[in-house]
């Protein structure tokens, strides 16, 4: 802050008015401001939480279930009795959106969160401790980055974990599998900026007092992150939604009687100009899908980010007042 | 305001309508039919913020007459740096300016971007604050003062642009001129890029140059060479000056005219003189109050000014100044008063409808109520019968310094500490001066790291690092010694609350929650910030605060020895005179003790008792501060000192200052005998054979050997506190190193 002064007239202004008490605003209050201003993403946001409540309680709309067979409509596209239309085995194709949806936004919400929570506590571990215990643990990630993720999840879902597949659902192994292999990046990202923070005053000031290392990392470095974590977060669900899609697709993802969006986009390709609704459906969900969060991403890093163009509404009344006068 | 009338919609008016206006405001006899190079009027800049319009320049005008300097000081968030990057037209687009700029009688507000490349490094010029990055680090400086040359003169030859860049790299002093054109940013240091952004701005004759905070982010020694850099390319071009800085000292020998700016008005303006001498605002009045001085030894309080500057995003309705000042009254209230002029003083206006009673004979201390000097218990007890709370014997910290990529092979070693002793004793405080790279801060570290493997000795209240070993005996270190940083926002996590932030040390001392409470209530108190603003944020706090907050933590839990890393170097003057006399007063309450580093000798003068000087990891000089600082044997002391800046323009202007040549020599290349014979401006001036003795002979810290006549008189007395390194105290100094502001005069009035 200090020799902004003279290249960022704005910052100014705004410590200066910052020092008055009756003008401050909570910094969750901007950041809830500021992501309203974006209307992308407050229409990202609305489509998410749609489908997600969609994915809940969409199956009370219908009698039908995953599994049943209609035998008396099978392959038959979008009727009165069946929303979607059905397969070529006769399941209604609506059923199977709804669980599909499901387990789409399940693998996406755990692997995002789960991972870049991995990722977060490592990083910052690296970064703290340093020499050593950085290089060791560098030595892992790396390793862990050059594993053909691709082979492991073939192998774990499909002959190999044989063991592994009686025990679990095949979408809780594919989580397992995604969850293993999409920390490192992050985590890279972590430890390079918490080993910025490392050379702030603050961190300094903690060791200086003698606060012991697991409170400096858990107190001080990861909280200090949390804007670039929440945007990894959002980027970990859109990627996992796509990795589930994309395993599933190429047949060594999720398993029938399971139902993912991939494996619905899977089985219909095949199909696309027999069955139509069977490939485009699950592909329209998956795009709102993985759009929407695109589209809340761009509204959150604006939200986070200080140094945002964002500016106050005042100006536009300012704009538009300027420009009635003309 | 009336700009609002007479300029129509204001940045979104066409050029035509501006133009109008201005030609209404010069028939309006607004525009004084003189010779200004530049003269502004009625200028006002608005920003768009999240809480509203902020008013950040409210009706500035000036008018700047060709080689005349007009220095433009205030706090930060005055308004000073937003008026000059107004005037170049640097604003965002979303800013809102409007008012008058004119530069030889054609009027620049209003103009296209590319219409002010025209004039922009041509006829105006800035030079920034932060050298650092102010040059693009992938061109040689060769490149870019030529680029600034092709842009304004297309047709200029390659060989007459090469000769012209060598030339303008001669007048700003870099030696070799000719090979430092190929040479990249990152090959100089911090001022000999200065030096290099001066040639640019120079570079095509400007007729205003302005400057914003030229010297802030610069050490003491280069700040005076880059003055002097200043001072020689204004004498060159004949360009006149807008100095934009918040050191009342720096202005004080260079400027012709100031203007103080406060809430983004001006509130005084006059001849330099008038400034500093009768001031008629009280603001101006705390300001120069607030500095403290490194050429008095007189121990007063420093005054502070409390509060803060106003919300500039309500419009004032009383004087903007008002809620801060101890002369404010009902009146005041009423109406922000108008930049009047002063009766009987030609030129000298001030905004203040008590200024007829203010002058230069009124006291600022009663005014401003500054404290009484705090008197601290240990005062009255000699020094030698203290108990010390920190030593250090012959501490050294050598960085190996290698090459190569897979064999490193060893090329030297930098000293960052060489063979430092030192004591400090409880109830005072000891300081360390030096420029950046003489190693205080390494010293500092050095302290505060205390472990077992480290070369030579420091003993902290008793325990000695040599047997330091287990965490135990390092807790019970960490209770006798906290730190304060230099940056006070850095310092603090932005995401703790006060109390969080004052809750983290007595945690780890093992209170429990309700002691933890009733502590931070008490050290609230302490440092001056109201108890009930423990749930805020840092960032809701004002520089001053914030470092008041860091005191706090520091003071936490009871130490005896407080290190101050530069715990004033971020802070306005105004609140850095507040924060001195806190600690000032804490170490009389409480029987602390301080190590305090800082490059800015008024304050060390002000606040310390002992003073060490420090070049290249040495001491030079230590001793008691006013023996050192009123009578240095040291030349480089001795440069330090003129080095600083006075807030007097009569002192600033008849003293001599010893210029020293060039930076810190690079490690590598350390002189084996006086490390600072190669910019000595005693050595420079001695015989050879003397000479000799300074290269191979390393002087030792020795005390003052009193002279014949003063044994004589009293043959048991004892020797004074003062020691220092140089076989030649008392050589003549060398004449090129020698700079006296008199020349100064000839194109005064």
């Amino acid at each position: 802050m200090t020799n902004l002064n003279a290249v960022d007239p704005a910052a100014v202004a705004q410590d200066a008015h910052l020092e008055s008490a009756d003008v401050v605003i909570g910094k969750s209050t901007i950041i809830f401001r500021r992501f309203m201003r974006n209307k992308t993403a407050v229409a990202g946001l609305v489509i998410f939480v749609a489908l997600t409540v969609f994915s809940f309680v969409g199956g009370f709309f219908t009698t039908w279930d995953k599994e049943t067979i209609d035998p008396f409509n099978i392959g038959m596209p979008p009727s009165a009795e069946h929303f979607l239309g059905t397969s070529q085995a006769g399941i209604d194709l609506y059923a199977m959106t709804v669980e599909g949806t499901r387990i789409s936004i399940l693998i996406g919400l755990i692997v995002g969160l789960v991972s870049v929570l991995i990722a977060a506590v490592y990083g910052c571990t690296m970064a703290y401790f340093g020499g050593k215990v950085d290089k060791v643990m560098l030595f892992i990630l790396e390793a862990l980055i050059m594993m053909p993720a691709l082979l492991v999840v073939a192998v774990a879902t499909s002959g190999g974990g044989a063991g592994l597949k009686r025990d679990l659902p095949s979408w809780l192994l594919l989580i397992i599998v995604l969850l293993v292999f999409s920390w490192m990046g992050t985590a890279r990202l972590i430890r390079s900026l918490s080993m910025s923070l490392m050379q702030r005053d603050f961190v300094k000031a903690a060791q200086y007092m003698g606060v012991p290392p697991r409170r400096i990392v858990w107190r001080h470095l990861v909280p200090n992150i949390g804007s670039l974590l929440v945007l990894d977060i959002t980027r970990g669900v859109t990627g996992a939604i796509l990795a589930e899609v994309a395993f599933s697709f190429i047949g060594i993802g999720i398993k029938v009687p399971d139902v993912s969006l991939g494996v619905l986009i899977g089985g219909a390709t095949s199909q696309v100009q027999t069955f139509p609704w069977m490939f485009w459906v699950p592909l329209t969900v998956m795009f709102l899908l993985t759009g929407s969060l695109a589209m809340m991403n761009d509204g959150l890093r604006d939200a986070f980010d200080p140094s945002s163009s964002s500016t106050g509404k005042a100006r536009k009344a300012r704009k538009i007042r300027a420009e009635m006068s003309k | 305001m009336s700009s609002e009338t007479t300029t129509g919609s204001g940045t979104t008016a066409s050029v035509n309508s501006t133009a109008d206006a201005v030609e209404r405001l010069h028939i309006a006899g607004l525009h004084a039919p003189t010779d200004a190079v530049l003269s502004v009027r009625d200028l006002n800049v608005r920003f768009n913020s999240e809480n509203g319009v902020v008013h950040a320049v409210r009706g500035v005008d000036f008018d700047l007459l060709p080689g005349k300097t007009l220095g433009i000081v205030g706090e930060s968030g005055s308004g000073k740096s937003v008026t000059s990057l107004a005037i170049m037209g640097l604003l965002p687009e979303t800013a809102e300016v409007t008012g008058s700029v004119r530069l030889k009688g054609r009027e620049l507000l209003g103009l296209s971007d590319k219409a002010m490349c025209e004039y922009r490094g041509n006829e105006l010029a800035m030079v920034f604050q932060d050298p650092l990055s102010s040059l693009t680090p992938v061109y040689t400086v060769g490149t870019q003062i030529i680029e600034a040359l092709t842009i304004h003169n297309p047709t200029m030859s390659k060989q007459a642009k090469e000769a012209r860049a060598v030339e303008l790299l001669a007048m700003v002093g870099i030696p070799s001129p000719k090979d430092r054109l190929k040479a990249f940013p990152h090959e100089f240091s911090g001022g000999m890029r200065q030096r290099v952004m001066i040639a640019i701005a120079i570079a095509n004759n400007p007729r205003v140059l302005i400057a914003d905070e030229p010297t802030t982010a610069l050490d003491v020694t280069i700040q005076a060479q880059v003055l002097e850099v200043l001072h020689t390319a204004q004498e060159e071009t004949g360009a006149a000056v807008v100095m934009i800085t918040h050191d009342l000292g720096v202005v004080a020998g260079m400027a012709d005219d100031i203007m103080v700016m406060y809430a983004g008005k001006p509130v005084e303006t006059g001849a330099v003189d008038d400034i500093y001498y009768n001031p008629r605002m009280p603001y101006t009045l705390g300001l120069l109050g607030a500095v403290p001085r490194v050429d008095v030894s007189e121990k007063s309080s420093l005054v502070p000014i409390d509060g803060i500057p106003p919300n500039l995003l309500h419009t004032p309705t009383g004087c903007s100044f008002a809620p801060r000042c101890p002369l404010a009254t009902e009146a005041c209230l009423e109406g922000e008063p108008a930049l009047a002029p002063v009766p009987g003083v030609a030129l000298h206006h001030a905004a203040c409808i008590k200024s007829e009673a203010l002058g230069g004979d009124v006291d600022v201390h009663d005014i401003f109520s500054a404290p009484p000097v705090p008197e601290s218990r240990f005062d009255a007890i000699p020094r030698e019968n203290r108990s010390t709370v920190l030593e250090l014997k012959d501490v050294r910290k050598h960085f190996p310094l290698t090459k190569g990529a897979l064999l490193k092979k060893r090329i030297g070693t930098v000293k960052a500490v060489d063979g430092l002793s030192f004591d400090v004793r409880e109830g005072e405080c000891f300081s360390i001066v030096g420029e950046s790279g003489s190693g205080k801060t390494t010293t500092l570290l050095e302290i505060m790291e205390f472990h077992k493997d480290q070369d030579g000795e420091v003993v902290i209240g008793g325990i000695s690092n040599k047997q330091a070993a287990d965490t135990k005996t390092k807790n019970a270190m960490r209770r006798e010694l906290q730190m304060v940083f230099q940056d006070p926002t850095g310092a603090l996590d932005p995401r703790f609350t006060v109390y969080e932030v004052l809750a983290e040390p007595l945690q780890n001392a093992g209170l429990d929650r309700q002691a933890i409470r009733k502590r931070i209530m008490e050290l609230m108190k302490l440092v001056g910030l109201q108890p009930d603003h423990v749930n805020r944020f840092p960032n809701q706090f004002s520089g001053g605060q914030r470092q008041r907050i860091g005191i706090a933590r520091a003071l936490a839990v009871n130490p005896k020895l407080v290190v101050l890393d530069e715990p004033v170097s971020a802070l306005d003057v105004s609140v850095q005179a507040g924060v001195i006399n806190l600690l000032d007063k804490l170490r009389a309450e409480l029987g602390l003790s301080y190590l305090l580093v800082a490059h800015d000798l008024s304050v060390v003068r002000h606040i310390s008792n002992r003073v060490a000087v420090m070049y290249l990891g040495k001491i030079v000089e230590i001793g008691e501060v006013d023996r050192v600082f009123d009578n240095p044997r040291h030349p480089y002391t001795r440069a330090l000192l003129s080095a600083i800046p006075v807030p007097d323009p009569h002192v600033e202007r008849t003293r001599e200052r010893i210029i020293l040549k060039g930076d810190l020599p690079s490690p590598l290349d350390a002189p084996k005998g006086c490390n600072f014979a190669t910019r000595c401006p005693v050595f420079a001036a001695l015989p050879a054979a003397k000479q000799e003795k300074c290269l191979t002979l390393e002087p030792p810290l020795e005390a003052v050997a009193p002279s014949s006549a003063a044994q004589a008189l009293e043959p048991a007395a004892p020797s004074p506190d003062q020691r220092f390194a140089c076989f030649f105290p008392d050589g003549e100094l060398d004449e090129d190193m020698l700079v006296s502001h008199d020349q100064a005069e000839h194109h005064a009035p």
